[in-house]
């Protein structure tokens, strides 16, 4: 009796496992890669990618409650700060570096622009910690959370368990940012063949695979390595990029190679946000000067007439996706936090 | 029929219900006694004094050999050991019943596939105090203190040593000859680790470096067995 009593109570558990993974909270795009993130270990459901939105857009992450990540990761703008060349947080401290876009994040294994960060559900981590972000420590931010009535259900709903760890903070962030999947461009829908190009941006694709792609490679419009651009330091900031983690001479201001995905929304560019306009990032590309760690992808000189670069740049506005920069399940979750 | 059934039932039941359970037990010491924390030490020789405010460290991957056989290795191995709360000295074993070792192994530290593998509960939560943010990784092993050598503010020293990647891994992998027994303690000479840094000169590592593998390294020689 006892035995098939466990065994019914086995499948019944096997069945909930499978009932509670969603497979449609998360398609990977056609022709995309295989994304790098382990749903495995952190299988996706409704109601912890809500809590992970409501962390997300929630300033209870900060030291005195006043900074949420969407302050310098805003949906409108391609999940970045716009406006600010360096990123501001907490008590108007300015950082170092510009924030980078948010998308597509399952298909990166690391982050940062000198990827010091290993994992995504480790990336908050960072920002949350950091002086001039939200000044806080993961474990005074569980006690907060712990400490209230809205939290301790929505991590009872998500995690069947109403005590408050790091890990699942973490997690239900991760999970959150997971489902920011930008695949809906007119550059998307031109490959689906729903569209087409004007001979413009049909001009534009053609030079921008000649001269970008091999760093911005499709269909993620980064190859997620890192690069020296070739743009000169700024001695004020004297960031050295990747160097500082690796500690490598050969990674001397190299920086991860950012998509190029809604790049219309997501200026300023560069990691200290030097330039404000699209022209301003070409014509840096057409003149560049050379150094010891210039990426070797950069060393023959691209070369464009004034009217190929008002072609290419026809071609980067048709990665703007506004399905994903307007769409409401990534926007704030009123229906929980003005409660 | 039913005879042989209730036998095996009985037989698995036997199985399970021995586990034998073996208690590795981990015993700061400074200066040959017990750690105390905050307590005023001299260091040998010297009039030079110290204190230690904060030992955190990670033991992993425990494992049981017979000679050179490895029979028993503890899943989901890692404890975070902490000088404040002694009951995190106890390492409650459960080994398979009737095995024989005369050899336990483990790691200082968490290794460099537990550093990719994201988000972690228990004693791996980051809330735990032991995760490094800005470039992120487990501090394998934290001491922090106070010594009149240490020319920092409030002449304090802290030593988080962390880092996995290639030439910045500290991590640690121990190896003791014990005795086939269910109390197995294991002494840290702490003072001993302490004595290799010239607190005058350095007072301080806060992130993956040269320095903090060196400082790791040493940290191999300070464990042995009280027989």
């Amino acid at each position: 009796m006892k035995i098939k009593t466990i065994v019914i109570g086995f499948i019944i558990i096997l069945l909930f496992a499978f009932a509670s993974a969603d497979k449609s909270l998360f398609t990977t795009p056609k022709n995309w890669p295989k994304p790098v993130y382990n749903f495995k270990k952190n299988q996706l459901t409704d109601s912890k990618i809500l809590l992970g939105r409501v962390l997300f857009y929630d300033p209870i992450l900060s030291r005195n409650n006043t900074i949420s990540c969407a302050n310098c990761h805003s949906q409108y703008t391609a999940f970045t700060h716009v406006d600010h060349a360096l990123s501001h947080g907490i008590d108007d401290r300015i950082g170092t570096r510009n924030s980078l876009a948010l998308m597509n994040l399952a298909w990166h294994q690391s982050f940062m622009w000198d990827g010091a960060i290993n994992h995504l559900d480790m990336q908050a981590l960072a920002p949350i910690s950091h002086h001039d972000e939200m000044d806080e420590n993961i474990k005074h931010v569980t006690e907060k959370l712990q400490a209230s009535k809205i939290y301790q259900l929505l991590f009872y709903n998500a995690f069947n368990d109403s005590t408050i760890t790091g890990e699942n903070t973490l997690k239900a962030i991760s999970q959150f940012m997971l489902i920011m999947v930008s695949a809906n461009s007119k550059y998307d829908k031109v490959k689906r063949m729903e569209d087409s190009f004007t001979k413009q941006e049909e001009n534009g694709y053609r030079l921008f695979k000649q001269n970008c792609a091999s760093c911005h490679t499709e269909p993620l419009f980064t190859n997620r390595e890192f690069e020296n651009n070739g743009i000169p330091i700024d001695s004020l900031l004297n960031d050295i990029g990747r160097k500082r983690i690796t500690q490598n001479d050969q990674d001397y201001l190299k920086f991860k190679v950012p998509t190029l995905r809604n790049i219309e929304f997501s200026n300023p560019y560069m990691h200290d946000g030097r330039f404000k306009r699209i022209y301003e990032v070409i014509n840096h590309y057409t003149n560049i000067q050379k150094s010891k760690t210039l990426s070797l992808k950069l060393q023959k000189q691209i070369i464009l007439t004034s009217n190929e670069k008002v072609d290419l740049t026809a071609f980067l506005l048709t990665l703007t996706d506004k399905g994903f920069l307007f769409n409401p399940k990534f926007g704030f979750p009123k229906e929980v936090l003005l409660k | 029929m039913k005879k042989p059934i209730i036998f095996i039932l009985l037989f698995i039941l036997k199985l399970n219900g021995i586990t034998a359970q073996v208690n590795v037990y981990f015993n700061p010491m400074f200066v040959g006694n017990k750690l105390e924390l905050n307590k005023q030490y001299f260091i040998v020789n010297s009039t030079n004094s110290i204190q230690i405010e904060t030992l955190k460290f990670y033991i992993s991957n425990m494992e049981f050999y017979n000679t050179e056989q490895l029979v028993f290795k503890e899943k989901n191995s890692f404890h975070l050991i902490d000088a404040e709360d002694s009951t995190t000295f106890n390492l409650m074993i459960n080994l398979k019943p009737n095995i024989n070792f005369n050899q336990i192994k483990f790691n200082i530290g968490i290794d460099s596939i537990t550093n990719y593998g994201g988000a972690m509960g228990g004693d791996l939560d980051p809330t735990k105090g032991m995760y490094w943010t800005w470039q992120n990784g487990y501090i394998n092993f934290k001491i922090e203190g106070k010594s009149n050598l240490s020319i920092a503010k409030s002449n304090d020293f802290l030593f988080h040593l962390g880092g996995y990647q290639n030439a910045f891994s500290t991590l640690q992998t121990i190896q003791l000859p014990v005795q086939n027994s269910q109390v197995i303690p294991i002494n840290m000479a702490i003072d001993k680790w302490i004595n290799e840094i010239d607190l005058a000169k350095q007072n301080h590592i806060m992130s993956p470096s040269k320095e903090a593998v060196i400082l790791s390294n040493k940290l191999s020689t300070i464990f042995s067995v009280t027989k």
